[in-house]
C-alpha cells in the first residue's frame, strides 16, 4: 500500500502471557499498543499457575518484569506492574473488540468497554467496599475453593491494582460500597462505552479454555467432592492458593494418601480429536509437587502416551518416575465410582497386559484438555478470520502466525494447544510479523515523553523531603501520622516533612510536585503503601521535577505496617517512626543512577542459512535493517533441503526455493557462504564478529560490527549403526524413506511390508530426549505409502506416540488406513536381524505378551535429531551454555526461549531443540522480533543498577568470576589491579544482572552495586541496621 | 565488628538467663522478589504479625553480606533474619543458596562469640505466601524473646 499511511499502532487482543509478551516487544520497538482484555485483570491462565514444568519456577517471580525505574534485568515476561506500565502500552481490561474494518496498515477497530464501577486511578485497595458487600460469590481465581464478595479484587496482586464490582443479578444494589468508598472511586451507574481506535495491525492472543469435565458424567466431577480438575489442583499446590500450597482433600481437609491423575479428559476423544499438548507435563509436575508436599503420598498417572516432547521434559518425566516414584499406568480410565462413606474414589481399569484391576484413591485429578477460547467463533466472524475444524485459528504451515486475513496475526494457544514457552515464542514472532508490516510507520520512542533535563545535584547540600501518605484511614487510622511527620522533621538533612491525604491521587501528586519545587529538596522519602505497586509512580514524579528517579526512597508504612499491625497502633506508630528514620538515612546516601546511552550498530549477524536463519534474516531485513547471513556450507537451505513433503500438505521444496530466492535477492541481506564465526566480542549494540570464509582453497577473514546476533546453526539426523543401519541397505532412515517415496513413487508400489522403528538414538550415556518430529514424520510416510499402496503392511514400533496438538489427526488417519502400532518397552527394544538374506524384526507384542517376528522388505528408522558437532565450540566462542542434550541453552526455558542471558544474542530453530517447520519459522520470527525491538531503538541504554569493580582494590582472585551465577565477571589482563598487578576483574554493565552476589563475596570489598553500595546500607553514617532508634 | 568487641563478649556476660519479657528489635533482609513480595501479600491479606521487624529491601538475598548481619548485631539488633525465595527458585539462580551459606557462617560466628547463632535465621517462601511471612515474624519474635536482648546493647552502651 504505497499510498496509504501506515498506522504505528497495534491492537493485541488477550492479555495472557502471549498477549503481554507481544505487547512489550511491540512497545519496545516504538509502536503504540492497545492491549485489550475481556476479563478484569491481566495474566490469563498463567496467573493462576503456581509453578511451571519442568523448572518448578514460580511464575509469580519469573513472570514479573522489571522492578522499578530502569531495572537492568531484561523483562522476562511483561506482567506489567500498574504504574510501571510501558508508556507505549494502553491497557484496556473488561473490553472487547466489536467491529473491525480497513486494510493491513490501517484498520479501524471499535472497542466496547464494560463498566468496572471502580475508577482504577482512585482505588486505593483499602477493601472497604468488599467488607460492606453482602453478596458472596465463588472465587474464580481460586477455582471455587474460596468465595469473594461482589465488590472484590480478583487476586492480591491483580493488575490493574484495583477492586471491581461484579454487578450481576445477585447484586442487590444496596450501594453500600459506593457510600463507604473513601476516595469516591465507585460509580454504580457507570455505563458501557464504545471507543474507536486506529491500528496498523492486530494480534490475536485469545488463549484457550479448559474443558469443563462436568460435561462427562462418568468422572463424577461436581458430584464427588474429591474429584477435582488439574487447575483446581494447581491452585491447591500454589503458594498463593487457598492453602498456601498444602494439598488437602476437599471432602475432609485431610492429606490424601493416594492421588490419581486421569489424562486426556477432554483430549484425544471424539469431541476433541486432538492432543492438548500440555497435560502430560502438568500432571507430572503436579505429581512431583504432591511428592514434595504430602508426606508418603502415592501418585499414579493414568495415560495413553507420555508426551514429554520438549527440552529437558523427558529427563523431568524420568526423574518423576524413577527418583520420586510417580507411577505411570498406561490405560484410559473410563469412569470413577465413589465410596459414599469415605468419599474415596474407586477406579476400575485394564492394565496393558489386559488384566482388570480396581484401585482406591483419596483424590482424583482430571487432566482437562484445552478447547478453543470462549467467544472465539463470534470474534473470528467479526474480524473475518477463519477457524479450523477444531475451532482454533486457521493458519498455514509455512505462515504459522498469520491468520487468513492479512494484517491480523495470531499467537499462542488460540492457534493450537501449546505451553508457555511456545506461546512466548509465538508472541515475539507475531510481533516481528507486525514490525515487518509496519516498517516505516511512525514510531514513538518509549522514553519520548517530554521531561525537563535532570538537575545536577552534585554540589547541592543534602536536602531530604519526606511525604507521609495517610491513605485515608488506611494508614492514618492506625499510625499516628502527625507524630510521625513531626519526628521526621527533626531527622538530619530533612528540609520538609508533610502528610498527604492520598499521595497517589492527582491532588496528592500535585502537592508533592509543588512541594518539591518549593523546598528544592534533592532526596525524597515517600512513606506510603508499597514500592511494588507505586514506586514507579513516585519515581516518575521525581523525574518530572528534574530529579533522578533513584533519589527516591520508598518506605512501606501501609502494607508492611498499618495493615498488619491494626491491633497495635502504638507498635505500628513506633515502626513507622523507625522505617521513616531508616528511609531518611538511606535517602541521604542516594545518588543518581544513570544508564549509559549510546549509538550502536543497527545490523544483525545470523549464523546458519537453513530455514530458521533465512526466516530470521528476511524478517529483520523487511523490518528495515541490514543482515549478514553466515552459512557454513556452500548452499542455503540446511535440513529443509531434505524434506520433500509434509503431513499437512504444503510442499517444503517450494518453501525452500522461495526462501533462497528471497534471501539472495534481498538488498539488505549479505549472504556469506562457506563461512564460519571464528571470533566474537563486544556487547549488545556493538558486537564484533570475525567471519572466516573459504574460497578457492584459501581462508579469508573479515570483522563485522553489528548490534545483534542470532544463532540458527541447526542440528542433524543421527546416523549411528543401530538396527543394522549402515550394514544392510534395506535398513534406512525415515528421511531416506521420504526421499525415496518422493522421488520414486514406484518404490512404495513394490513394498509388501515395512517396519518403522521409533526413538532410535545413540548408545546409553547420551541424554534421552524426544525429537518431537519423528512420530509425525513416520505417520506422514506411512500414510503416503498407504495412499499409494494400500496393501502394504506397515508396522510402527514405538515407545510413546507423540503427535501433539492437531497432529493427532495423522495418528487417527494412519490407524484408519490400517497401520499397525505396537508399543515396545524401553528395556526390551525390538531387534533387527538377517536370517538367510531375509530381514527380520523381533518385537514383543504387549497384548499377547509374545515375541513376534516381522519380515519386512524395508526397515525405516526414526533417527533422533542430534545437536550439531560444532555446538560446543560455538558455545565457547559466544560464552553461552549448552543444555544437557547438547543443544544451546536459552536464558529461561519457559519465559525466554529465544534469548540467551547475554543481551542481544538470540537462538532459534533446531540449534535450540528439534522442531517442526512451522515451529522453526515461529522461533526464527521470535528472534527477529526481539532483534528488531533492539535495532529500532533511537539509542541503546546500558548499565543502571549494576556492579562495578574498583580496580585499585582488586587482586584478581577470581572470587567474583566463580561466584557470579551468570558468568559475567572476567579478569581482564589489560586492567591494572591492586599494587599495580597485571589484571583486574571487569564486569560488563551490559551483561550484569544486578543481583549483587559478587559484592557480598569479594574479599577485598572491591565490588559495589550501584544504589546498594555498602555505605548506602550497612556502613551508612546514620545506622540503618540493628537497634531501632525510636523514643 | 572489631576484635575488641568480639573479646568483650565473653560467654559469661551473656548468661543472664532470667529474661524479662521484652520487645525485640529485629532486622530482616529480603530480596525484592519473593521476600519483599511475601510481606506485601501478608499486607494485602491483613495477616498480622509483631510490629518489631524492619525490612531491608535488596535486589537479591545473594547481596546479604555476612558483614551486614554482623553489623546489625553490632548496632544492637536482637535478631536478624533473611527472607529468600524457595531454594531452587531464586530469581538470580542461586543467590538464596549463597545467603544460606552466609547465614550458616554468621550463626557459627555468633555462637563463637556467645551471642547465640539462633539469633539469625533464613526463611524461604514464595511471594504468594503471606501467611508464611507472618509466621516467620512470629517464630523469630518468640525465639528472640526467649533468648533475651542482644547482650551487646549493654556493653556498647547503646540502649
Amino acid at each position: 500500500m504505497p499510498h496509504r499511511e501506515k498506522i504505528g499502532a497495534v491492537l493485541v487482543v488477550g492479555a495472557g502471557v502471549g498477549g503481554m509478551r507481544a505487547a512489550v516487544d511491540l512497545a519496545e520497538a516504538g509502536l503504540q499498543v492497545y492491549l485489550v482484555e475481556a476479563s478484569s485483570s491481566l495474566g490469563g491462565v498463567v496467573a493462576q499457575l503456581g509453578f511451571m514444568f519442568p523448572t518448578h519456577d514460580c511464575v509469580l517471580c519469573r513472570g514479573t518484569s522489571d522492578h522499578g525505574y530502569g531495572c537492568t534485568r531484561p523483562s522476562i515476561t511483561p506482567a506489567l506492574l500498574d504504574h510501571s506500565v510501558h508508556p507505549n502500552i494502553h491497557v484496556m481490561t473488561l473490553s472487547e473488540v466489536v467491529a473491525l474494518d480497513g486494510l493491513p496498515g490501517d484498520f479501524r477497530v471499535t472497542i466496547l468497554h464494560k463498566p468496572r464501577y471502580v475508577d482504577v486511578r482512585k482505588c486505593i485497595n483499602c477493601g472497604d467496599c468488599s467488607e460492606v458487600c453482602p453478596v458472596d460469590l465463588p472465587d474464580r481465581f481460586q477455582t471455587g475453593f474460596t468465595t469473594h464478595k461482589a465488590a472484590f479484587k480478583p487476586a492480591p496482586r491483580a493488575i490493574p491494582n484495583a477492586y471491581l464490582i461484579e454487578k450481576g443479578h445477585y447484586c442487590i444494589d444496596c450501594r453500600k460500597c459506593e457510600e463507604v468508598c473513601p476516595t469516591k472511586a465507585i460509580n454504580l451507574d457507570e455505563a458501557e462505552t464504545y471507543e474507536e481506535i486506529r491500528v496498523g495491525a492486530v494480534i490475536l492472543a485469545l488463549g484457550y479454555r479448559l474443558y469443563d469435565p462436568s460435561r462427562a458424567a462418568e468422572y463424577g466431577y461436581g458430584r464427588y467432592p474429591n474429584v477435582i480438575t488439574s487447575l483446581q489442583y494447581e491452585r491447591l499446590a500454589s503458594r498463593s492458593g487457598p492453602t498456601e500450597g498444602i494439598v488437602l482433600r476437599p471432602s475432609d481437609n485431610q492429606f490424601p494418601k493416594r492421588i490419581a491423575w486421569l489424562q486426556c479428559v477432554g483430549s484425544r476423544d471424539k469431541e476433541h480429536p486432538y492432543c492438548s499438548s500440555i497435560c502430560c507435563m502438568y500432571a507430572t509436575k503436579e505429581a512431583l509437587l504432591a511428592k514434595q508436599r504430602v508426606p508418603g503420598v502415592e501418585c499414579e498417572i493414568f495415560m495413553m502416551d507420555e508426551r514429554a516432547f520438549s527440552k529437558e521434559y523427558n529427563a523431568y518425566y524420568e526423574r518423576a518416575r524413577d527418583e520420586f516414584g510417580v507411577k505411570y499406568t498406561r490405560c484410559r480410565v473410563s469412569g470413577i465410582k465413589e465410596d459414599p462413606k469415605t468419599h474415596d474414589l474407586i477406579l476400575d481399569y485394564q492394565t496393558e497386559d489386559g488384566k482388570l484391576r480396581e484401585s482406591r484413591f483419596g483424590l482424583v485429578v482430571l487432566s482437562v484438555g484445552s478447547e478453543p477460547p470462549p467467544k472465539a467463533k463470534a470474534l473470528a466472524e467479526k474480524l473475518g478470520v477463519d477457524l479450523n475444524t477444531y475451532g482454533f485459528c486457521e493458519t498455514d504451515k509455512f505462515e504459522p502466525l498469520d491468520t487468513t486475513r492479512p494484517g491480523i496475526f495470531v499467537c499462542g494457544a488460540f492457534a493450537t494447544p501449546k505451553e508457555i514457552a511456545e506461546t512466548v515464542i509465538d508472541a515475539s514472532g507475531a510481533a516481528a510479523r507486525v514490525m515487518e508490516l509496519l516498517s516505516g510507520a511512525t514510531r514513538v520512542a518509549p522514553s519520548a515523553r517530554p521531561l525537563p533535563p535532570e538537575r545536577d545535584i552534585t554540589n547541592e547540600p543534602r536536602k531530604v523531603a519526606v511525604y507521609v501518605c495517610e491513605c485515608g484511614q488506611e494508614v492514618a487510622g492506625v499510625v499516628d501520622v502527625p507524630a510521625v511527620v513531626e519526628r521526621a522533621r527533626t531527622l538530619p538533612d530533612v528540609v520538609s516533612a508533610e502528610h498527604v491525604q492520598y499521595a497517589c491521587l492527582p491532588e496528592g501528586l500535585d502537592q508533592i510536585r509543588e512541594s518539591l519545587r518549593q523546598s528544592g529538596a534533592n532526596r525524597v522519602v515517600v512513606a506510603a503503601c508499597t514500592p511494588r505497586t507505586h514506586e514507579a509512580l513516585f519515581q516518575q514524579v521525581l523525574r518530572e521535577v528534574g530529579l533522578n528517579p533513584y533519589l527516591l526512597e520508598f518506605v512501606s508504612i501501609r502494607d508492611h505496617c498499618s495493615w498488619v499491625h491494626r491491633e497495635d497502633p502504638a507498635g505500628a506508630t513506633r515502626k513507622a517512626h523507625e522505617l521513616i528514620r531508616v528511609g531518611v538515612a538511606r535517602a541521604r546516601t542516594l545518588e543518581p543512577v544513570h544508564k549509559v546511552r549510546g549509538d550502536f550498530r543497527r545490523s544483525a549477524v545470523v549464523l546458519g542459512g537453513g530455514l530458521a536463519g533465512m526466516t530470521a534474516a528476511l524478517a529483520i531485513a523487511d523490518g528495515g535493517y541490514d543482515v549478514y547471513l553466515v552459512e557454513k556450507t556452500d548452499q542455503l537451505g540446511g535440513n529443509l533441503r531434505h524434506l520433500y513433503f509434509t503431513a499437512e500438505g504444503p510442499d517444503p521444496q517450494r518453501l525452500l526455493r522461495q526462501l533462497v530466492k528471497d534471501v539472495e535477492c534481498n538488498p539488505r541481506i549479505a549472504v556469506l557462504k562457506s563461512s564460519e564465526l571464528v571470533g566474537f566480542g563486544g556487547h549488545v549494540g556493538n558486537f564484533r564478529s570475525v567471519i572466516a570464509t573459504r574460497k578457492n582453497g584459501e581462508t579469508v577473514t573479515q570483522t563485522i560490527s553489528h548490534g545483534v546476533l542470532i544463532v540458527a546453526t541447526g542440528a542433524k539426523e543421527y546416523r549411528g549403526q543401530q538396527y543394522l543401519f549402515g550394514q544392510d541397505p534395506r535398513v534406512i532412515t525415515q528421511l531416506d524413506l521420504e526421499k525415496q517415496i518422493a522421488t520414486s513413487p514406484d518404490m512404495a508400489h513394490s513394498l509388501n511390508s515395512i517396519v518403522m522403528i521409533q526413538c532410535v538414538r545413540g548408545p546409553e550415556p547420551q541424554a534421552d530426549y524426544c525429537s518431537r518430529t519423528c512420530c509425525t514424520n513416520t505417520l506422514k510416510n506411512a500414510i503416503r505409502i498407504k495412499q499409494i499402496n494400500p496393501d502394504c503392511q506397515i508396522y510402527v514400533l514405538y515407545k510413546d506416540l507423540i503427535t501433539y496438538g492437531h497432529r493427532e489427526e495423522f495418528y487417527t488417519e494412519a490407524r484408519r488406513r490400517g497401520v499397525i502400532f505396537m508399543r515396545y518397552d524401553e528395556n526390551e527394544r525390538p531387534s533387527v536381524r538377517v536370517v538367510n538374506e531375509e530381514l527380520q524384526v523381533v518385537v514383543r507384542e504387549p497384548i499377547l505378551g509374545e515375541r513376534v517376528i516381522l519380515k519386512p522388505d524395508v526397515v525405516a528408522l526414526s533417527m533422533a535429531t542430534v545437536p550439531a558437532d560444532s555446538n560446543p565450540q560455538l558455545a565457547r566462542l559466544l560464552g553461552v551454555p549448552l543444555s544437557r542434550e547438547g543443544f544451546f541453552m536459552e536464558a529461561h526455558l519457559k519465559l525466554r526461549p529465544m534469548d540467551f542471558i547475554g543481551e542481544g544474542i538470540f537462538l532459534c530453530g533446531l540449534a535450540h531443540y528439534p522442531k517442526f517447520i512451522e515451529e522453526s519459522i515461529s522461533h526464527a520470527l521470535a528472534t527477529a522480533g526481539r532483534a528488531l525491538s533492539i535495532l529500532s531503538k533511537p539509542t541503546l541504554e546500558l548499565g543502571g543498577v549494576v556492579a562495578s569493580v574498583d580496580e585499585s582494590k582488586c587482586v584478581a582472585c577470581l572470587t567474583c568470576v566463580r561466584t557470579c551465577p551468570f558468568d559475567v565477571p572476567v579478569v581482564d589482563p589489560q586492567r591494572v589491579g591492586n599494587g599495580g598487578i597485571k589484571g583486574a576483574a571487569y564486569i560488563d554493565p551490559a551483561l550484569c544482572q544486578g543481583c549483587g552476589t559478587c559484592t557480598a563475596e569479594c574479599p577485598a570489598n572491591a565490588i559495589q552495586l550501584a544504589h546498594y553500595r555498602d555505605d548506602q546500607l550497612a556502613l551508612c553514617d546514620m545506622d540503618i541496621l540493628g537497634r531501632w532508634q525510636v523514643v | 565488628m572489631t576484635q575488641e568487641t568480639v573479646s568483650a563478649v565473653s560467654p559469661a556476660t551473656t548468661q543472664e538467663n532470667a529474661v524479662e519479657p521484652f520487645e525485640p528489635d529485629i532486622t530482616a533482609f529480603t530480596c525484592i522478589y519473593c521476600g519483599f513480595m511475601s510481606a506485601d501479600t501478608a499486607g494485602a491479606l491483613h495477616f498480622s504479625y509483631p510490629a518489631n521487624v524492619k525490612l531491608l529491601k535488596l535486589p537479591c538475598t545473594g547481596k546479604v553480606d555476612v558483614e551486614y548481619i554482623l553489623k546489625a548485631f553490632e548496632n544492637g539488633a536482637d535478631g536478624v533474619y533473611v527472607v529468600a525465595c524457595p531454594l531452587g527458585n531464586c530469581h538470580h539462580l542461586e543467590g538464596n543458596v549463597r545467603a544460606t551459606k552466609r547465614v550458616a557462617y554468621a550463626k557459627k560466628l555468633l555462637d563463637e562469640i556467645g551471642l547465640g547463632g539462633e539469633r539469625v535465621e533464613i526463611f524461604y517462601m514464595s511471594g504468594g505466601q503471606g501467611g508464611a511471612f507472618a509466621e516467620a515474624a512470629r517464630t523469630m519474635t518468640e525465639r528472640i524473646r526467649k533468648m533475651g536482648p542482644n547482650p551487646l546493647r549493654k556493653i556498647l552502651n547503646r540502649c
